[in-house]
């Protein structure tokens, strides 16, 4: 089986703006957001990219 | 922390939650409100302009502690940079104030505060509580300490990327193209004009617009909102904003102070918002009007009515999804109509070619109109562009 692509979200803050776009996007509610800090749930996520086309600034990227 | 009861529990302390809260408590419930924010209204996600003839109708007295400015009207510039000046009175709801906005916010919680709202901050919602079929509650993050909070009506107030909503089950979920991706500059040394807050069409900011909203004399909100439906690349939005103001010398030689992004819903009303002890409001609930982007008074006008509507629940005891239905048709007497209206103006304009924008803009050139509403302006096109007019038949 091949692997799953990987979703890598840059949360440091070097790209994020800690915006929310990502989270209100995804379609299986699997991106969350705190204060400073964005997370995404590995297991859930399936790669669909929605999150990558509807981050303002490019901070997610997919490969 | 303790576990805790309260009779209305409102998750999310923006406009809409506060404004929920407040009616609730005015009413005689026990009103609890959480936010996950250290800081009531900070960051801001706004571009900060507001209409204002609702204010009055939910009991926000305006102060010049969160208006920054009162604009007198709006300019709509088409591809070619024709203008449509329309007046305040003309634009009935549209253009108003422009406002701090995390004061504004600030302000709300307090007056929620004031009627007896009890403000938790830094707390979390991380799951919702059920019992038979009910949501009875939320599981709760304060400080690191994991607790319950009970109550048999919940509200989520939790703004865009709810997930109050979809942990109920609510069809709260969009498609790419039911949403703008955002980014915003505030920006100084800039030529925008006090008197106006100015709107770029085409494809400048395809499925949007560009926003200038003036602060002060030389300080404006420079944003846009895409589509993202439209977007190809990685930080297209960005690039989208960036070059536009690159070609306006009067925005290139300003300097940027602070940068905002975010999500914005332009779908149509959502199908149901209430569920079991839960009523949805503001962007949680998709109140944004799709047309212009703007949350900030459909959110308080549904939160004054499940403020209402949830103290009446307490006084019942009954929280039942049928109960709350007074919540539902209530917002959708108010909101629904316009929203659905303004949501399939939305839908025709985000198709159209810049030619047509500006055939648009044109035939309203010298044109007064009366009321600005999608059915006017059609009109008006109608007289000197009848062949832009007929893919909007179905509006005539």
């Amino acid at each position: 089986m091949p692997s799953k692509k990987t979703l890598h979200i840059e949360s440091s803050g070097q790209i994020c703006i800690y915006c929310g776009a990502c989270v209100g996007i995804c379609p299986l509610n699997c991106i969350y957001l705190d204060e400073t800090r964005i997370t995404f749930d590995e297991k859930i996520c399936t790669r669909c990219e929605i999150c990558v086309r509807a981050c303002p600034v490019g901070a997610i990227a997919i490969g | 922390m303790q576990n805790l009861k309260t009779d209305v529990l409102v998750i999310g302390a923006g406009p809409a939650g506060s404004m929920t809260a407040k009616w609730a408590a005015k009413m005689g419930a026990k009103t609890l409100m959480i936010e996950k924010r250290q800081e009531i209204g900070s960051p801001v996600r706004c571009g900060e302009g507001m209409s204002k003839a609702w204010l009055a109708d939910v009991g926000i007295k305006p102060s010049s502690r969160w208006i920054n400015l009162e604009v007198e009207g709006a300019r709509i510039y088409s591809p070619s940079e024709k203008v449509l000046e329309i007046n305040e009175k003309h634009a009935g709801n549209e253009v108003g104030y422009v406002v701090e906005r995390d004061s504004f916010d600030k302000q709300l919680a307090i007056d929620a505060a004031n009627e007896g709202v009890e403000v938790l901050l830094k707390t979390a919602a991380i799951n919702l509580l059920r019992d038979d079929g009910r949501f009875v509650g939320v599981t709760a993050k304060h400080f690191g300490q994991t607790f319950e909070i009970r109550a048999p009506v919940l509200i989520g107030a939790d703004g865009f990327e709810s997930q109050v909503g979809r942990w109920a089950g609510l069809p709260t979920n969009l498609q790419l193209r039911d949403m703008d991706s955002c980014i915003q500059y505030r920006m100084t040394n800039v030529d925008s004009d006090v008197r106006y807050c100015d709107f770029y069409l085409g494809k400048v900011a395809p499925g949007g617009y560009v926003w200038i909203f003036p602060k002060a004399e030389g300080l404006a909100n420079v944003g846009i909102g895409v589509q993202v439906s439209k977007l190809h690349n990685p930080a297209d939005v960005k690039m989208y904003l960036d070059k536009w103001i690159a070609e306006h010398p009067g925005y290139a030689k300003g300097k940027k102070i602070d940068m905002v992004g975010g999500g914005v819903s332009i779908s149509a009303p959502m199908k149901q918002t209430v569920a079991n002890g839960i009523m949805l409001v503001g962007d949680a609930a998709r109140m944004i009007d799709p047309l212009t982007g703007g949350g900030i008074a459909n959110g308080c006008i549904a939160g004054k009515i499940a403020g209402e509507v949830a103290a009446q629940a307490v006084t019942a005891n009954d929280a039942s999804k049928e109960f709350l239905q007074a919540y539902e048709k209530g917002w959708r007497a108010k909101l629904e109509d316009k929203l659905y209206r303004n949501w399939l103006a939305k839908e025709k304009l985000v198709t159209l070619p810049d030619v047509t924008f500006d055939k648009i803009i044109d035939a309203l050139q010298g044109v007064k109109l009366e009321k600005l509403s999608v059915l006017n302006i059609l009109k008006a096109v109608h007289d000197k562009y009848p062949e832009v007019t007929k893919e909007f038949e179905a509006f005539l």
